[in-house]
């Protein structure tokens, strides 16, 4: 395989930053980064992050594959795009971040991550009706940790959802739909088939 | 007031106009052709993927949702595309440019659109409604159709992140504002009669999609925002962002538990604003009925 992911077994891959830069959504940028911090200095949200982001392109280039693939830097980035706006180097660091969570899920590195949970009940609702129907997200991503995280989850959603719900925002009933379901999935499978074959994501 | 016809977009209301979002549909479907900005929607329009289509399904079938929304825009003409969501306006903005500008990609997504007997190849723009109120419009023509002007109202104007970062002041973006301090907000707010309060945390963030995931996380960004409208004494947040919208208002009972504070702050879209201050229908045009927290001020206003 030409295009093959990094080895697992070994904890420092040193084909790992090659393997970043070729493979991962913006990744062919990351050789740009001069280590200034201002990606870090300016994240509104730092301190639930494991490691800033200018860490993890150093541990990107030290080879540290699972430490960056199992980082929770890449689920909780909000996506804020100040890092982007402001880099002095144009490192697309959102989109870098956002392709390494891609490749991580991909690559089964991580499962259980709530923002993983949420993205497949999320992807889910986008396949079947071609829209995101929130209730149906919402209680889907809720009960993916079990029946008594659901109900927890659930309840303590309670009184956001009955305001929601006042106020007909809350769409209850048949979720919206596209007209042309068929013709949505057909599209996505075709694009999943082309990325399958080959074997990336991005160039 | 309105000649009924003006320059026409394709309009993408985007998932969350039928859902949390609906008072944003509602009310610059209300106030567009008051500014000769005539909306015509895309037809059988398709989710953009939001911020996290790429973990669950993969970059390629996330960037074909775009791509089908590009390729049933392009059958309807070339005017350009228009949606007021910050995360739509993000993603098929985005989407739009990496298929024009990569050509390995526009083969793939158009290798995927012929799946479903679309294709995509012309260039259109993608823009947000506020670019096209700044650029098209002009916010002198907002002026001149106030006749309700809002006194006396104190707003915050709370941009948030992805209206403006990262595409403002890019070729691409319209070149409309600047991503660190954008004005367009609080010249809305004064076109409409109403007070810009000084508020420097308006393009701070809410957590998007991971207040929505996780709001153990992100509960002390959306107080600091709060904090800020309180110290500026106002009345009301306004916002372009459904997401920001629904984030900042939905979780002020939840940031009272945990902080033991007692906001009760209403937020509001621009385009309701505009729509009290055009004088429109409170409840049909300015959707007010959709805020779980009232602004009794703004609709002692309204009409
Ligand atoms: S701001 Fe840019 S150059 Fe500086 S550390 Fe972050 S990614 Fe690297
Ligand atoms: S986009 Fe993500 S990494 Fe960048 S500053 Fe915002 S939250 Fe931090």
């Amino acid at each position: 395989m030409a295009q093959s992911a990094p080895d697992t077994a070994r904890k420092y891959d040193l084909g790992f930053a090659r393997w970043v830069y070729e493979n991962v959504e913006g990744g062919d940028k990351l050789s740009m980064c001069m280590q200034c911090g201002v990606c870090s200095g300016s994240c509104p949200i730092g301190t639930e992050m494991d490691h800033g982001p200018r860490k993890l392109f150093m541990m990107i280039r030290a080879g540290m594959k699972e430490a960056v693939l199992t980082s929770n830097t890449l689920w909780n980035c909000t996506k804020c795009y100040r890092c982007v706006v402001r880099c002095p180097r144009g490192v697309p660091v959102t989109y870098i971040l956002g392709g390494l969570g891609t490749k991580a899920v991909e690559m089964g590195y991580v499962k259980t991550e709530d923002t993983v949970r949420f993205s497949k009940a999320f992807w889910w609702s986008a396949k079947t009706f071609g829209r995101t129907d929130e209730r149906l997200v919402t209680s889907r991503y809720h009960f993916s940790g079990g029946f008594g995280e659901g109900v927890k989850k659930s309840l303590a959603n309670l009184k956001i959802a009955l305001g929601m719900f006042k106020a007909g925002r809350l769409h209850l009933g048949a979720p919206h739909k596209v007209k042309g379901t068929k013709n949505l999935q057909a599209i996505l499978a075709k694009a999943q088939e082309i990325e399958e074959r080959a074997g990336e994501t991005e160039r | 007031m309105s000649d009924g016809r003006g320059k026409k977009y394709t309009y993408y209301p985007g998932c969350s106009s039928q859902g949390s979002g609906k008072h944003l549909d509602e009310s610059l479907r209300a106030i567009a052709p008051e500014l000769g900005v005539e909306l015509e929607t895309l037809d059988d329009w398709n989710c953009c993927g939001a911020s996290v289509g790429h973990v669950g399904g993969g970059t390629l079938p996330n960037l074909a949702l775009t791509g089908r929304n590009l390729a049933n825009a392009q059958k309807q003409g070339p005017q350009d595309v228009l949606t007021a969501c910050a995360a739509c306006y993000l993603n098929t903005h985005a989407g739009n440019e990496k298929i024009k500008k990569d050509v390995a990609m526009r083969g793939r997504v158009n290798e995927a659109l012929s799946a479903g007997d679309l294709s995509y190849d012309e260039d259109l723009q993608v823009r947000h409604a506020c670019e096209v109120i700044v650029n098209d419009v002009g916010i002198d023509k907002v002026k001149d159709r106030v006749t309700n002007p809002l006194t006396g109202l104190k707003v915050a104007g709370y941009v948030g992140c992805q209206t403006v970062r990262p595409f403002a002041n890019t070729d691409g973006g319209g070149n409309y504002d600047t991503y660190d301090d954008p004005e367009f907000l609080d010249d809305f707010t004064e076109a409409c009669g109403a007070e810009a309060v000084d508020f420097d945390v308006k393009t701070a963030c809410c957590g998007g999609a991971v207040s929505v995931i996780s709001p153990e996380k992100t509960l002390h960004l959306i107080k600091e925002i709060l904090d800020a409208a309180k110290e500026a004494d106002a009345d009301v947040i306004a916002t372009p962002c459904p997401l920001c919208q629904t984030n900042v208002e939905m979780y002020q009972d939840a940031i009272n538990k945990e902080f033991g504070t007692d906001f009760a702050i209403p937020v509001v879209f621009y385009s309701q604003l505009m729509a009290v201050a055009f004088g429109m229908d409170a409840k049909d045009d300015a959707a007010l009925g959709r805020n779980t927290i009232r602004s009794e001020k703004l609709e002692k206003m309204a009409k």
